[in-house]
């Protein structure tokens, strides 16, 4: 604990985002950082509480209180060391989570939380200009391979354990570039695409084997896979988007939210998108179905695109700005969460829903929307019922669908592999992410459901654990001291 | 004295041996008055006890305390260790009225880390000992049981229950209730919970209200009730002691329980077929016949009217605790003002027994002429106490021990006068009483945190041992008062400063006044010789305090005489 009196007389002070007028002509993070001394004195006002709830809230139980201190003292080294111990990506993590430790920290009880992630992140980029953070590829080799299917949080994660912990591991992503959601699905303008390179840079160096642009079970078969490797894991993460089934879903100008994301980190990138596809925001009106993060994300990118007009709406009623009572500290707060997209410039709107998307010569033109209700049942559950009356009509020609994803694409990798499915249309596994099929272990959005980068990171932790087990145990494993030998 | 139950703890089940610690940053005004003490001094709870070497001592503040205020129930506070039954047999024997096993997970928050890790039992050890022992021994049905250490629900009082417990601590869940979220910061006084802080800023974070701990604990009923209805009892009492209704759980097996064998902790003692294994009546020592039921009568006036009595007696060794009980008739009708000083003279002839003016309050004047026993002027609180030897004996009085061990132990305040030698340990834990003395045995002013004693002769080792507070003035006629103190948080330094001049030669002409002592007498003749030799033993700690309370005074006033634009207005 840098100072038992920090939280007392020292302010929670964020860093702010870039000033709107500059930060929505281009791609660039549009969060700032603090200098050093005013970090320090951030780091200095965690309390190091002797129950502290933020390492519980946190998926992956990040020692907060300890790298606190180490950043306090100017330790970079020390405090990087604790935070990659339990997460082999503090720097995504300090950028895109929601914080689930800030929401829990004692001092959220009064609102005045530890800039607990804003303060890992500054860790991580110290550690990295003072050249702390080196490759260190594992001293033996245990001659074991994991082929690790998906490159998002999730596979990674898992591939840097198994890699630390000495099997040979081959990564397969289907896209061009490493990544997953976090290359394709979330904006530069809140991560830098750079940070990954610089992350995969590393693990390269360290022996991880990575092939892109292949797609396992077509390019590589099942024979091949299962031959090949001593074990595998699936993380192709849950990317069956939730669909809009009304009248004019098919309308020419109606996409998939992660399509145009894609589509536009592919061109910050620098790649050439066929006119013809291309999805763009240019002077359009733009309607943004779907209140979450997703769509918080199209809302960010519509304006960077010169979009006309931006109206995001959700379906459910609008949360309250502060806790309700029976939702309290130290849960997870389900109130309303304003993004720095949505202070750019767009109108929000809750409690609609869509009934028809109208259109004009196979182009979208409108949408008809209702207000709905929301009222408990006699069991409890939550009802919805449409106002009557209250239709209107949106204008808009562009229109994205954010409302989630459902589960993972079944058709292709996992349908022929053959792996069984829980009831809502996750990869089944146990408690050691085990598949029903022996070798195959799953991690991240894939077993899960469509979630965090920190609870991918968590659930490859865990996956990559068991494999290392299974693999040890395995009967084909030679004894360990004899690789060593050689 | 509107309180019905007075507790001495022996020791804290989290930190036995230790004791709770608040640090002087904390010890504000507040309280430093409830606790006697000087602000920013730091208190250790319970502290050791110098007055309780043996069960008999034990016995003796037991016997104070129902003489003080007879309509109270005393209740003992032990911690769960090995051979804590025989010590519980021993206090139900001293006629207690209420036992308390404390076990090692509770009150950690003011706990010494290395307590917190390494001391202290869990409460069910202490408990299981304590009840078997006591229905072995026929005791049981004397003293109620009482148990703390990190109770939470229902389960746990039924459990405990069964195990021999009647009445049930809970702190930390209820602290909880209350908004606590165990930061384990109270000893830093930055609770951002508001709890266990003086800072205000933090207070006004507190946001606890009574309504939650009568929910918690009526929840807690109910679970109980619900669990009795399952095992088919409908009174509480009937499943005390009924170990026989509690089984192990097999199917609890780790590594960790597979080697523990619970059985001596579910023993049923076969004497609790014919011994009762709860509490069925009162544990009652007569007090009737107490000499303070006389005093009382004959101060009658005095204390209905103020006016002043003058009494005299002739006692004997079995008169114990003479004045506590007068002490605690004053202090029901007078709190802590009392009487006016000298409203009650008693004059007494001959040897008092233990604890001769135990708790004496302001008012009251004791003067013995003979010698005491141990413990007088046990908790002195505004009294004043004055010992002589008998007239015509013909012994130097400051050479002769006149008063046992253990004097002004934990006095807050008065004055006492002996013209004699003391015993061992005079005025350990004063926090508040001016005592002057002809010479000590070892240990005198340990742990003293307030007051001022004078010694005008010898004192043994170990003096000033673990003492944070008051002031002592000691003759140094050999030159060797530095071997025999202990310097470990004391400053000694010749008298110099006018007010320290003024208050001990103040100090030793009311000895004169009091005693006529020869040797005060000589001191005060020829003060310019003696005056070098007295020594003045200050703690750090004091010294700081004091001087930080001169320089306020001297900001207040340096304030009022400057031209504070305000006063003009």
């Amino acid at each position: 604990m840098g100072d038992p009196k920090g939280f007392m007389t020292i302010k929670r002070k964020e860093s702010g985002y870039r000033a709107k007028n500059e930060r929505i002509y281009d791609y660039g993070e549009v969060e700032q950082t603090l200098n050093e001394e005013d970090r320090k004195l951030q780091a200095s006002r965690c309390m190091d509480c002797g129950v502290p709830f933020c390492h519980w809230a946190c998926p992956v139980g990040s020692k907060i209180p300890d790298w606190q201190d180490s950043l306090f003292r100017a330790n970079f080294k020390e405090a990087y060391e604790i935070l990659h111990s339990t997460n082999s990506f503090p720097e995504f993590t300090g950028r895109v989570c929601p914080a689930l430790c800030e929401k829990s920290c004692v001092l959220a009880i009064h609102e005045e939380a530890v800039t607990i992630r804003e303060n890992e992140c500054a860790i991580v980029e110290k550690a990295f200009e003072a050249g702390v953070i080196k490759p260190t590829p594992p001293r033996f080799r245990t001659g074991k391979k994991v082929a690790v299917i998906g490159s998002g949080p999730g596979g990674l994660s898992a591939a840097d354990l198994l890699n630390r912990a000495g099997h040979s591991v081959t990564v397969f992503e289907k896209n061009d570039a490493i990544g997953g959601l976090l290359r394709y699905g979330i904006p530069d303008f809140k991560l830098n695409k750079g940070v990954i390179d610089r992350r995969i840079g590393i693990f390269m160096e360290e022996g991880i084997e990575f092939k892109t642009n292949v797609n396992v079970g077509v390019d590589i078969t099942k024979e091949e896979l299962l031959g090949n490797y001593d074990a595998i894991i699936l993380a192709i993460g849950a990317e069956q988007p939730r669909g809009l089934e009304v009248e004019g879903h098919e309308l020419d100008g109606v996409h998939y939210a992660i399509d145009f994301l894609m589509q536009q980190n592919k061109v910050v990138a620098g790649q050439d998108i066929p006119k013809d596809e291309r999805i763009s925001a240019k002077d359009k009106k733009v309607l943004v179905i779907g209140g979450g993060d997703t769509g918080s994300d199209c809302v960010g990118t519509s304006i960077r695109q010169k979009a006309q007009s931006v109206i995001q709406i959700e379906i459910l009623p609008k949360p309250p700005v502060k806790r309700d009572d029976n939702n309290p500290w130290p849960y997870w707060p389900n109130t309303l969460r304003t993004s720095s997209s949505h202070k750019e410039g767009c109108e929000r709107r809750w409690s609609l829903a869509t009934k028809r998307i109208i259109g004009e010569e196979g182009k979208v033109k409108q949408a008809e929307v209702v207000t709905v209700e929301w009222n408990k049942d006699e069991n409890g559950n939550w009802q919805m019922n449409e106002v009557p009356g209250s239709t209107e009509i949106i204008d808009a020609d562009l229109i994205l669908l954010s409302m989630g994803f459902t589960q993972p694409v079944h058709v292709g990798l996992l349908d022929g592999l053959g792996v069984e499915y829980d009831n809502r249309g996750n990869v089944k596994t146990n408690d050691k992410k085990q598949t029903s099929i022996e070798k195959i272990f799953a991690a991240g959005d894939v077993e899960r459901g469509a979630s965090l980068v920190v609870h991918a990171i968590e659930s490859g932790r865990i996956a990559a654990a068991n494999v290392d087990v299974f693999i040890r145990s395995h009967k084909k494993v030679e004894d360990l001291s004899l690789s060593l030998a050689h | 004295m509107p309180m019905n139950e007075l507790q001495i703890k022996i020791a804290q089940g989290a930190k036995p041996g230790e004791g709770g610690q608040l640090p002087g940053f904390k010890v504000n005004k507040i309280i430093a008055k409830t606790r006697k003490s000087t602000p920013g001094i730091t208190l250790i709870s319970p502290p050791p006890h110098h007055d309780i070497y043996s069960i008999e001592d034990l016995a003796q503040l037991i016997y104070d305390l129902k003489c003080t205020n007879p309509r109270a129930k005393v209740s003992v506070k032990l911690v769960s260790e090995d051979g804590v039954g025989t010590i519980a047999a021993g206090v139900a024997k001293a006629y207690s009225d209420l036992i308390i096993i404390s076990g090692c997970e509770g009150g950690t928050g003011a706990s010494p880390a290395s307590s917190i890790k390494h001391a202290g039992l869990p409460v069910e050890f202490g408990i299981a000992e304590t009840q078997q022992t006591l229905v072995m021994n026929n005791l049981r049905g004397r003293v109620k049981l009482q148990v703390d250490g990190q109770l939470k629900n229902g389960r746990d009082v039924v459990t405990l229950a069964c195990l021999g417990g009647e009445e049930f601590g809970f702190s930390t869940s209820a602290l909880i209730v209350l908004g606590c979220v165990m930061m384990r910061k109270c000893h830093m006084n930055t609770c951002p919970a508001g709890i266990a802080t003086q800072e205000k800023k933090l207070r006004k974070r507190f946001v606890g209200k009574s309504e939650y701990v009568i929910n918690f604990f009526k929840f807690i009923a109910e679970e109980i009730r619900e669990y009795l209805a399952e095992m088919g009892f409908t009174r509480f009492e009937d499943i005390v002691g009924r170990t026989d209704l509690l089984e192990v759980n097999k199917e609890v097996s780790n590594w960790k329980m597979k080697n523990i064998d619970l059985s001596s902790i579910l023993y049923l003692p076969k004497e609790a077929k014919v011994n009762d294994i709860r509490n069925t009546f009162p544990n009652i020592k007569s007090i009737e016949s107490h000499i303070d039921h006389t005093l009382i009568k004959e101060a009658g006036g005095a204390i209905k009217g103020a006016e002043k009595v003058w009494i005299s007696h002739n006692i004997n060794n079995v008169d114990r605790t003479i004045g506590a009980m007068l002490s605690g008739e004053i202090s029901k009708r007078y709190g802590e003002e009392g009487l006016p000083d000298d409203t009650i003279n008693c004059t007494f002839h001959g040897t008092a027994g233990q604890s001769f003016g135990a708790f004496l309050v302001k008012g009251v004047s004791f003067r013995l002429e003979g010698d005491a026993n141990d413990y007088i002027g046990k908790g002195l609180s505004g009294g004043k106490i004055v010992v002589v030897p008998p007239q015509g004996s013909t012994f130097k009085p400051e050479e002769n021990i006149i008063i046992g061990n253990t004097s002004l132990y934990g006095a807050t305040g008065g004055e006492a006068y002996i013209r004699g030698v003391a015993g061992e340990r005079f005025c350990v834990r004063n926090s508040g009483a001016k005592a002057v003395i002809e010479g000590t045995g070892d240990h005198c002013c340990e742990y003293m945190t307030g007051g001022r004693v004078v010694v005008l002769g010898k004192t043994g080792r170990n003096f000033a041992a673990g003492m944070s507070g008051g002031i002592a003035y000691v003759y140094d006629k050999e030159g060797n008062f530095e071997y025999f103190c202990n310097k470990g948080l004391v400053d000694l330094l010749p008298v110099e400063d006018k007010a320290d001049i003024q208050e001990l030669q103040e100090m030793v002409s009311k000895h004169l006044l009091y005693t006529q002592s020869t040797l005060a007498s000589k001191v005060l003749t020829n003060w310019e010789e003696y005056l070098p030799r007295f020594v003045k033993v200050i703690p750090f700690e004091y010294k700081k305090v004091l001087e930080e309370l001169k320089l306020k005074e001297l900001q207040r006033k340096l304030q009022l005489t400057e031209d504070d634009p305000s006063r003009h207005e």
